[in-house]
């Protein structure tokens, strides 16, 4: 026997294919894992963009603008040390229940699917390909999650700010700094996921074939 | 309790196995020192109430553990020496699984399946699915090919289960308890498939089971009692009768 031969390494599409009829199958659970990346990276591009328009406002808007903000005292509550850091307090713990959340659900999978597992390990199926399967299904939620939330962020940052500066807060922001913002939301959206399904698809990985005997769950 | 059979014939050989599982404090031996081999082609029964280490044997046979002591080769290879990638090989090309819950993928139709192990032999897609589906109606099923699991009986899954574990051309069917899920009819059409399979294919079938329809078949029974293989009979020497398996002297 010459083993080495004909192990095969999946392309990517196949696995790709397999993880997408994963999630349809569990779309419940699917939905609900992108829906908590969505808020948090929704929180974090609205700080990122209402911050990012508060601090141009003395560079950027208006001279009627700023007279009325100074007139109503705003300019000072805006800019409060205080403020800005219960607002990182807030962010850094909404990413981390994302984080935390990421890793449960994946978690969950791992032990629900160890039959799943074990099967496809009795098959001929790879260590590697195991941790890819897991890593794709986190990163693809976290690809619609991430973008989602970035959507919805940048939407309620805009709509808070017409709010409060008016006309002025399209130009507050500048285009550079915010597509600067959207790259970082967007790693970081992609850096949670993925860092997030690491430690399961590690565990499934290091499944044994013999579970897919178990009969009780 | 070796064979008489020669060496070339022996699909499994276990020689001298022994295995032994903590458990806390306390060492439990479930193997002490098993013989045991099996021709090329034969369809052999394990029996033995829980505890008898027929899991632990069976499990070996199917290179999914390893011996502490002894050794244990499959085709005449020696399972201990094999790398983790080596063993999953093996799996993939020299036995088929079949279980007691059936186990399909869940999200998969029948000939997907049926098409993952081609897949992971790295059988290029267009051929992977003319194998499944010439499997598929082997097994009596061609005309469910794109049904899931969900939309099948219990009969029906194993069916599917059979084609998948044959899709590579196994040397060995490992079937275990393949009947318990299954009614007393279902399960006999089942047996019956195995048997036509191990007849018409060449493929040796060992199966672990509690169910006597399995005996008649079988050409010959390993009975395992405390570790070790208490006797083993051949299909001529049994008077199998409803509920109850005597051996003749």
């Amino acid at each position: 026997m010459t083993p080495m031969q004909q192990i095969a390494i999946l392309p990517y599409r196949k696995v790709i294919a397999i993880a997408m009829r994963g999630l349809r199958f569990r779309l419940v659970k699917t939905f609900l894992v992108t829906c908590c990346i969505a808020l948090a990276l929704a929180f974090l591009t609205y700080i990122l963009c209402s911050n990012g328009m508060t601090a141009h406002l003395a560079d950027r808007a208006s001279d009627a603008l700023q007279q009325r903000l100074a007139r109503e005292g705003m300019l000072d509550q805006l800019k409060s040390a205080d403020k800005q850091s219960q607002t990182a307090w807030m962010l850094g713990i909404a990413l981390l229940i994302s984080f935390v959340g990421i890793v449960n659900a994946m978690l969950i999978s791992v032990t629900e699917r160890f039959r799943e597992i074990g099967t496809m390990k009795c098959l001929g199926g790879l260590d590697s390909f195991i941790v890819k399967l897991y890593l794709i299904e986190s990163l693809f939620q976290g690809v619609v999650g991430t973008v989602l939330g970035m959507v919805i962020g940048v939407i309620l940052a805009y709509v808070e700010g017409v709010g409060r500066f008016g006309g002025d807060t399209w130009n507050l922001l500048p285009p550079g700094e915010l597509a600067v913002l959207l790259v970082v939301t967007f790693g970081t959206g992609i850096v949670l996921t993925v860092a997030g399904a690491l430690y399961p698809a590690w565990r499934a990985a290091k499944m044994e074939p013999v579970d897919a005997m178990r009969s009780e769950v | 309790m070796i064979d008489d059979v020669t060496t070339s014939a022996q699909i499994v050989r276990a020689i001298g196995v022994r295995k032994v599982f903590r458990m806390g404090d306390e060492e439990v031996q479930a193997l002490k020192g098993v013989n045991f081999s099996v021709r090329r082609g034969e369809y052999i029964a394990l029996m033995g109430p829980s505890g008898s280490g027929k899991s632990t044997l069976f499990n070996m046979i199917g290179g999914l553990d390893k011996p502490n002591a002894g050794r244990v080769f499959i085709d005449e290879v020696d399972i201990a020496a094999l790398s983790t990638i080596e063993l999953a090989w093996l799996r993939c090309h020299k036995i088929g699984y079949i279980f007691q819950t059936f186990n399909l993928i869940p999200v998969a139709t029948a000939l997907d399946n049926v098409m993952l192990p081609l897949l992971f032999a790295d059988v290029p897609a267009t051929d992977a699915q003319d194998r499944a589906v010439e499997l598929l109606k082997k097994v009596g099923l061609g005309e469910r090919i794109f049904h899931k699991p969900v939309q099948m009986s219990g009969g029906q899954q194993q069916r599917v289960a059979v084609a998948r574990a044959l899709a590579n051309n196994p040397a060995i069917l490992l079937a275990d308890e393949p009947t318990g899920n299954l009614d007393s009819k279902t399960g006999h059409a089942i047996i019956e498939l195995m048997r036509e399979l191990n007849e018409s294919e060449g493929v040796t079938v060992i199966s672990a089971t509690h169910d006597y329809k399995m005996l008649s078949v079988s050409d010959r029974i390993a009975w395992l009692t405390d570790g070790v293989i208490e006797r083993f009979a051949k299909r001529d020497e049994l008077d199998i009768k409803e509920g109850s398996t005597d051996v003749r002297h």
